[in-house]
């Protein structure tokens, strides 16, 4: 199946400055992708590529099967889009303003905009620019979802929501997903994306720093661990944790018991069995944070610059 | 069919409240002005007061036709302030149309639908096009309605020549704007052409009233294209108005070119 998204080496530079160096990506058709990085990495200027609001200095991209530089306005029907600095100015109320919208790339379902807005918990009848940034986002995301777009691009679409709108843009997100549309996101915060994409790519100074499966980029993550002994040296137990190349930062704590503290990259098998030689009092695993993972990403692709 | 031209009616339905503005300017200017004919063009108290004056500014302001009812309209009204009534609503509508849409942010969410650029520009002027017409009929129904109690004795004819002068001049103004707009997408720069060629018109014109060694200026004024002949006295100039207009469209054409060329970067 052809991808939904396909890129070859796509580049962007505005002046001297490059701002999307040479990126390949593929989207597979249903699937939620989540592209990641931190600000000035490139994702709103690969995003707003595939729209067609800007053009390549080199490289090819195909939107559903389609240059987006040739597929005009009836590609663009068949996306929705929300833009990362999302700023409403208009006195028409949000109904009205969806309506333009609708007009320009609809279809919309009847009762669409009313669901998606009782969703959100949206107010249509109030002047948008009287919208607080919350109200005005979620507009946005009704926007890009009212007419259900073979694709949705959606440019840090949590940012300015509160927690539970954010649970049920993600749940909206996975609708989606089930329904066969594929979905481009965003984001800098790494905890929707790992709740929500199927595929993430990461993105740092215009370049993909990596490409992986969310649950391959939790198995490479980083576990906090802590574990208390009893009748044990610190010694004993040092000489057999210092065998497990995934443990570092190795703290051990001397008192009533024996603390043990630190972390474990990816496989956490040895560390497990290394420990199971003593008698266990207490053990802790924290859920890996793909946060630090990704960070720790960051920080060998700065350190490789 | 409801879903025809989105654009220009979203355009004309954001900005009624602004249109009603510059109509009641409109209005409000030639109430002040129309009716006072009688006892300003044909006074000789008046007369008295514009031979005092320099030559130069007379000739300058084209006060020099006051005594006739075609030449006060023309002077006060059409030539001066809904002159820069009608340029300033072109120059803020034109601005805003493109430049100002960008620097919003808003023209990023328009062009991710379902509609190509030539389109936006095209809706987008055709709505300026219209508000302007509006203002401009909108006069020429009131100098009308005046014409009699005001004593103005204006051909209606000439009227409408010089209805369709003015409302060339306005969308000259409003080309610039549109085009500036879309090709550097700022509004600062955009308000400045808009503007700044209604101004340098009048200003060429102005010096090209002083002396025949100065006429050849008016090549280059649209105020000149449009008012050179006195269209409301002397009936409607074609060539001027074909030189209005095609500037104007080509202006427009310029704006849908550069902007389906080039990023839109908000």
């Amino acid at each position: 199946m052809t991808p939904a998204v396909e890129t070859h080496a796509l580049t962007k530079r505005f002046g001297r400055r490059t701002a999307l160096d040479g990126i390949d990506l593929a989207i597979e058709v249903g699937t939620v992708y989540g592209v990641l990085g931190p600000n000035g990495a490139g994702k709103t200027t690969a995003m707003r590529l595939l729209l067609d609001i800007i053009r390549p200095t080199s490289g090819s991209s195909s939107v559903l099967g389609v240059d987006p530089r040739t597929g005009g306005a009836a590609l663009r029907r068949r996306i929705g889009f929300l833009p990362g600095e999302l700023r409403l100015e208009g006195r028409v109320t949000g109904r009205a303003f969806l309506a333009h919208y609708a007009s320009i790339s609809g279809p919309v379902a009847s009762g669409a905009i009313d669901t998606l807005a009782r969703r959100l918990d949206l107010d249509l009848s109030r002047q948008v620019r009287k919208l607080s940034k919350g109200n005005k986002q979620k507009l946005g995301i009704v926007q890009a979802f009212m007419h259900t777009p073979d694709l949705l691009v959606l440019d840090e679409p949590t940012s300015g929501l509160d927690p539970l709108v954010q649970q049920e843009f993600l749940a909206l997100t996975r609708e989606a997903r089930d329904n066969g549309q594929t979905v481009f996101l965003s984001s800098h915060v790494l905890s929707e994306i790992q709740q929500v994409a199927d595929t993430v790519a990461i993105l740092r100074s215009g370049r993909v720093v990596t490409v992986s499966d969310v649950d391959s980029l939790r198995a490479s993550a980083v576990r906090r661990v802590s574990v208390a002994f009893a009748d044990a040296t610190a010694q004993a137990v040092h000489d057999v944790l210092s065998r497990d190349p995934h443990l570092a930062e190795l703290t051990i704590t001397a008192g009533e018991q024996l603390t043990v503290a630190g972390t474990v990259e990816g496989d956490i098998d040895p560390f497990i069995k290394a420990i199971a030689g003593f008698r266990v009092t207490h053990l802790t695993v924290e859920e890996p944070d793909l946060e630090e993972s990704v960070l720790g990403l960051y920080a060998k692709e700065a350190g490789d610059d | 069919m409801t879903n025809a031209l989105p654009l220009y009616r979203r355009a004309l339905g954001d900005s009624w409240r602004s249109l009603i503005g510059w109509s009641l300017g409109v209005v409000g200017a030639i109430f002040l002005y129309v009716p006072l004919f009688p006892s300003i063009g044909g006074s000789p108290d008046v007369q008295k007061l514009l031979e005092s004056m320099p030559p130069e500014l007379i000739k300058a302001l084209g006060y020099d036709s006051l005594s006739s009812g075609a030449g006060y309209v023309h002077s006060t009204f059409y030539g001066l302030i809904g002159f820069v009534l009608v340029v300033i609503a072109a120059t803020t509508w034109s601005t805003a149309a493109i430049a100002g849409d960008e620097e919003t942010g808003s023209l990023e969410l328009t062009l991710a639908h379902g509609v190509t650029r030539v389109q936006i520009v095209l809706e987008r002027a055709a709505a300026i096009v219209t508000r302007l017409l509006w203002l401009t009929v909108l006069s020429v129904l009131l100098v009308l309605a005046l014409n009699d109690s005001a004593g103005l004795a204006i051909e209606p004819g000439n009227l409408l020549g010089e209805g369709a002068a003015f409302l060339g001049l306005a969308m000259v103004s409003a080309g610039f704007g549109l085009a500036v707009g879309a090709i550097t997408g700022r509004r600062t720069y955009a308000s400045a052409a808009a503007a700044g060629v209604a101004v340098a018109g009048y200003a060429l014109n102005a010096v090209g009233n002083q002396s025949s060694d100065l006429e050849w200026l008016h090549a280059l004024s649209p105020y000149a294209w449009a008012y050179g002949t006195l269209p409301l006295a002397n009936g409607a100039d074609w060539a001027g108005l074909a030189l209005l207009y095609g500037v104007s469209a080509a202006l427009i054409a310029v704006a849908a070119l550069a902007l389906s060329r080039r990023d839109v970067t908000g």
